[in-house]
């Protein structure tokens, strides 16, 4: 049976200025409710701004964006109010998206969503007696608080150790199937896009275009140093040198 | 083997997983996050407030040997022992408490005035840019400006009334303040904005949740210059502004002293003055300062 979908961009381009060069090119899109999408590309090649655009924080040139509700936002910095213990940084998410919320109620919510990323015993904390991972899983509380259908990631772990890294992406596999959401995860990491996605699609830059795609086989529990990350991501990276390497001629 | 079994056998190895996960994770946390350990309190007793009052005997006793060994005119390099005697002479006919007592009632009434006027001026202007490019290079100019340079205006304007003394302190103060809260605000990371867009907050939501809060430190910076501007501010005028219906100060006193010229007294007064200026910034702003940035992780220069 189709359904609607969470995502559907068509034809958006995006360019700073008239005179400027072009950034997105004609970019079509569509993701399934539920679906688990890497956005991956080398710097500089709009993948940001295309989450942008998504989130509403931006707007596209030309073309069309729908998206199913609002979009939640995470970024590569926590961005947590340092002033907050964790939960009441979730419990803020609470109270501008749901007004209609009691206040015992957002802190019980909250308290769930903190135990959802394992940080219960860390409620009453502050963010900068919080580890960066920690923080990022307060910060991804604070996303999943908005109850929205779709949640947009922008580089969320480009920040951390590798440790870390690794143990967040099983956290947010975890997460994202306990969920339900639909996740776009934008990422300049190869292996990560490998390691997360049911879909990766690769851009190129300037103009950001995107120029393949993959569908990744979700049958079993992927890890990082899996045989199939690992193929698939050489046979991605190959593919991305090809387009970086347009960019010297 | 049934297929329930294999079902259930699966359910029960993800519920394992679950569980290493948690583990695992909750030994990292401990392995990144140190404990912070705070001293009893007598002990940052000791650590904050010994230093500075041994350096104050010993200067005392250095101050006092000098005057013993050198044997200065008493007229023009009095001794510790004289200044007390001055200043116990002063608390003896009631003019040190008056002094104290009018000094610090419009010092802090003066202060209270500023910021209540410049609040709203400083958040007017933090948020509206055209007025900001407009107003804003008056107002650091008029923080640059010595507020005494207002004195023999606001005597033509108001006469030797009280009047006088509160719009120097004004003039003094709220520069400062209103610098402070737009220096505040201008601080705040635009991620912050971004993140209280992406969460849905309104333009006013925005402002009271996420901008003020951000902006505090800021704020209480420029509180505190607000203070020591009011105070220099009121001394400076209470020196110049003498007579008539203004009441009788610490500066009236300092002016006094200097007529009668009676230098241990006028010492003295320096030091009430002074010492009057710690107890406040000691008491009021420091306790604020320390809990504002310790709650944000940002431990000031003071420990």
């Amino acid at each position: 049976m189709p359904t609607a979908p969470a995502i559907r961009l068509s034809g958006v381009s995006k360019r700073y200025a008239a005179a400027s060069p072009v950034v997105l090119d004609g970019i079509d899109l569509t993701v399934a409710p539920g679906e688990f999408v890497c956005l991956l590309g080398a710097s500089g090649c709009g993948k940001s701004t295309l989450l942008g655009i998504i989130a509403c924080l931006d707007t596209a040139s030309a073309g069309t964006v729908e998206v199913e509700g609002r979009a939640a936002v995470m970024f590569q910095e926590a961005s947590l109010l340092p002033w907050l213990s964790a939960r009441r940084n979730v419990e803020l998410a609470l109270r501008l998206g749901r007004a209609d919320l009691p206040r015992p109620a957002r802190r019980a919510r909250a308290l769930e969503l903190l135990d959802l990323v394992n940080l219960a015993d860390a409620a009453e904390k502050r963010p900068h007696e919080l580890s960066g991972g920690m923080r990022q899983r307060v910060a991804l509380a604070r996303a999943l608080a908005q109850d929205r259908e779709v949640l947009l990631m922008d580089e969320p772990f480009a920040a951390l150790d590798a440790i870390t890294r690794d143990l967040l992406h099983e956290e947010l596999e975890r997460v994202w199937r306990e969920t339900g959401r639909t996740i776009v995860f934008v990422t300049h990491n190869v292996r990560e896009a490998a390691r997360l996605g049911q879909r990766v699609l690769l851009m190129s830059s300037r103009p950001g275009r995107i120029v393949n795609e993959w569908r990744v086989a979700d049958d079993a529990p992927r890890r990082i140093e899996s045989p199939q990350v690992s193929a698939l991501s050489v046979e991605i990276t190959e593919q991305l040198r090809r387009e970086i390497l347009r960019n010297a001629a | 083997m049934p297929p329930e079994t294999l079902v259930a056998a699966s359910a029960a190895a993800a519920d394992t997983h679950a569980d290493d996960l948690r583990t695992l994770e909750a030994g990292l946390d401990r392995l990144q996050t140190d404990v912070e350990r705070p001293l009893p309190w007598w002990r940052r007793a000791i650590d904050g407030v010994l230093p500075p009052v041994l350096l104050v005997i010993v200067l005392l006793a250095a101050w006092q040997a000098y005057t013993v060994i050198a044997q200065p005119r008493p007229d023009l390099a009095p001794g510790p022992l004289d200044v007390a005697a001055a200043l116990g002479e002063a608390w003896n006919d009631g003019r040190l408490q008056l002094a104290v007592a009018t000094s610090l009632e419009r010092g802090i009434l003066g202060f209270l005035i500023a910021v209540a006027v410049g609040t709203p001026l400083g958040l007017l202007l933090a948020e509206w840019a055209p007025l900001r490019r407009a107003l804003g290079p008056l107002i650091s100019g008029l923080q640059v400006l010595p507020s005494v340079a207002w004195v023999p205006a606001a005597i033509l304007w108001f006469g030797l009334s009280d009047a006088t003394v509160y719009f120097v302190v004004l003039m003094g103060a709220i520069p400062s303040i209103v610098n402070g809260l737009v220096a505040g605000v201008a601080q705040v990371p635009p991620q912050l904005r971004r993140v209280g867009r992406v969460l849905g907050a309104s333009r006013l939501e925005l402002a009271t949740s996420v901008v003020l809060p951000a902006a505090l430190p800021g704020y209480l910076a420029g509180l505190k210059q607000g203070w020591a501007f009011s105070w220099r501010s009121l001394m400076a005028a209470e020196i110049i502004a003498f007579g008539g219906s203004i009441g009788f100060g610490l500066g009236s006193l300092l002016q006094q002293g200097r007529d009668l010229a009676d230098l241990a007294g006028v010492l003295g007064t320096i030091l009430v003055i002074l010492a009057l200026g710690i107890v406040i910034e000691l008491l009021v702003f420091a306790p604020v300062e320390r809990g504002l940035l310790r709650r944000r992780g940002l431990t000031g220069g003071t420990p």
